[in-house]
């Protein structure tokens, strides 16, 4: 009885209450490939992450580029494309919270879409080899994450099959 | 680990001279402070071995953390074991070798005037060039002067290494511990348009190093099985090897290994030389180590390399052989170990360069940055 209370005083007093999460990090755990990763799955997530910056008009990746990068939208806008027979055909606008490449977490291939940066744009990066080494050492983790990406292309899929247009970040 | 394929081999003669040129110059730079260079080759070293055993432990649940913590203390139990049961018997086989020194020296001395004397019979320029008695002369004046000198230049060696050696395990865990940090802040000095691609190439780098380093620890872990059983199958009867000799033995010419070509030659020298000094008599013996050392330098070159390290450093052997000569030339026994690890990591390193730099997409890129850097400087300048 007098532990409880005193625990309950602990609490009151804020000294079991975590430190807030790292605002990057908040970004990531609304991204759906990363929806059902523990605060503890997202720190170490954090170690993989690399954080860069964009410029407007600045090219994150090219069609048809070898890619083993996917990204996470932290601030800015980026614009997808791909080449058509006589003009390039936009995919639409990616924003904050959204993510794009991927595909390429599934396999290294070419890219399907131009990315450029509309406005400033902060993006975080997670490469397809430290994932994999980070779901051997983590593989609860590395489950949750490739269920994930399952998810996003499943839902694209059936999209696909309702006959809606392709989304910006099937990149 | 994938072998290269052959469109990315150094087809720039500039990058084929700049890789060179590099490894060269890392081997004059690594001696000139080989103090501390020593014991970081030694922790890259052993940050590759131990990272799969860390690996393991975290497979069964444990976080990068504990397994490091878990592993640093099965190493110090083991150490500690391993002092207090090895050391003991290693000292005492010391002292034997110490006490049994001047005998061997003696047979050496024999077998060396022997043969030489024998070939002074047969061929008469040997005879006038005095051989026999030049190598005698040379032999006393080495004893007379040497005894004392040397064993004070040894102590001052072991006295200058001793702390070198020590740094090797902190330098280790620190590379355990912080290596994904490292290399986090190593790549966001990298230009967003080469980002991407420098990070495929530092990955293969990083797999081409982990497979070469761990390819060479079972490299040497075969290489002394066989010569060690070879070596004890041959020489137990005799009694001239007990079983750990043979094994001690066999490691101390895999390791000579690591030096390609020359070092096979040296260690198979050095085990001939010891079944000479043991048992000078035994002529067929000495044959049968010699045919035991070309065998398992055709299993080394047929099945165990292949099994091992693989064929991934594509370099001709004449480049090979005068890399190694080079490196002797500029940094010792040191630059003969290092002349291989280095060129192989030199040729990764001007791949990655030679596929960066010249993809004329990705440097478009780059400047169209600085073009937009610039752009933004000056936006309100009204220029």
């Amino acid at each position: 009885m007098r532990l409880g209370r005193l625990l309950y005083l602990m609490n009151l007093l804020e000294l079991f209450r975590p430190p807030p999460l790292d605002p990057m990090l908040k970004v990531v755990s609304g991204v759906s490939i990363f929806k059902e990763c523990s605060r503890a799955e997202l720190e170490a997530l954090k170690l993989h992450l690399h954080e860069r910056h964009f410029l407007a008009g600045e090219i994150v990746f090219d069609e048809g580029e070898e890619g083993e990068g996917m990204y996470v939208v932290i601030r800015g806008k980026l614009q997808a494309s791909r080449k058509g027979l006589l003009k390039k055909k936009t995919l639409g606008v990616i924003k904050p919270g959204e993510c794009f490449g991927e595909m390429a977490l599934l396999g290294a291939g070419p890219r399907m879409a131009t990315v450029v940066a509309e406005e400033a744009t902060t993006v975080l990066a997670m490469f397809r080899p430290e994932l994999l080494s980070l779901a051997e050492a983590r593989p609860r983790l590395g489950f949750k994450i490739a269920m994930g990406v399952a998810l996003v292309l499943e839902a694209r899929l059936r999209r696909l099959a309702d006959g809606e247009a392709e989304e910006p970040s099937a990149t | 680990m994938k072998p290269l394929p052959d469109d990315r081999s150094l087809e720039h003669p500039i990058i084929l001279v700049a890789v060179i040129a590099g490894a060269l110059g890392s081997i004059v730079l690594l001696n000139a402070v080989a103090w501390l260079a020593f014991p970081l080759v030694l922790a890259v070293v052993l940050y590759y071995l131990v990272q799969p055993l860390l690996h393991r432990l975290q497979l069964s649940g444990v976080t990068p953390n504990q397994a490091l913590g878990i592993f640093l203390a099965a190493a110090t139990v083991l150490t500690v074991i391993a002092g207090l049961t090895i050391l003991p018997a290693m000292l005492n086989s010391l002292s034997e070798f110490q006490n049994q020194l001047p005998e061997y020296w003696g047979r050496l001395q024999l077998v060396m005037r022997d043969n030489l004397l024998s070939l002074e019979n047969r061929f008469a320029f040997a005879k006038k060039a005095g051989l026999a008695a030049g190598l005698q002369a040379q032999l006393d004046h080495f004893i007379a002067g040497s005894g004392k000198e040397y064993i004070a230049d040894v102590a001052i060696f072991l006295l200058h290494w001793l702390p070198s050696l020590l740094l090797v395990p902190f330098l280790t865990f620190f590379f355990l511990r912080d290596g994904t940090a490292f290399h986090r802040l190593v790549l966001r000095a990298v230009p967003n348009a080469f980002f991407e691609k420098t990070l495929i190439l530092f990955n293969r780098m990083d797999n081409q190093m982990r497979a070469y380093f761990r390819g060479m620890f079972g490299l040497t872990m075969l290489d002394t099985v066989s010569l060690g059983l070879g070596l004890w199958f041959l020489g137990h009867g005799p009694g001239i090897f007990g079983f750990w000799d043979a094994m001690v033995l066999g490691l101390i010419c895999a390791i000579f290994a690591w030096v390609p070509y020359i070092g096979s030659a040296l260690g198979g020298l050095l085990a001939v030389a010891t079944v000479a000094v043991k048992a000078p008599q035994e002529g067929g013996l000495i044959l049968a180590v010699v045919i035991l050392f070309l065998g398992v330098r055709l299993l080394d070159e047929f099945v165990y390399t292949p099994m091992t390290v693989g064929r991934a450093l594509r370099m001709h052997p004449l480049i090979t052989v005068m890399m190694i000569f080079s490196g002797g030339m500029l940094g010792g026994v040191y630059g003969l170990l290092l002349a291989m690890p280095l060129l192989g990591i030199f040729t990764v390193l001007g791949q990655m360069f030679g596929e960066i730099w010249f993809d004329p997409r990705l440097r478009a890129r780059y400047q169209a940055r600085g073009i937009l850097e610039k752009r933004l400087a000056s936006k309100d300048l009204e220029l």
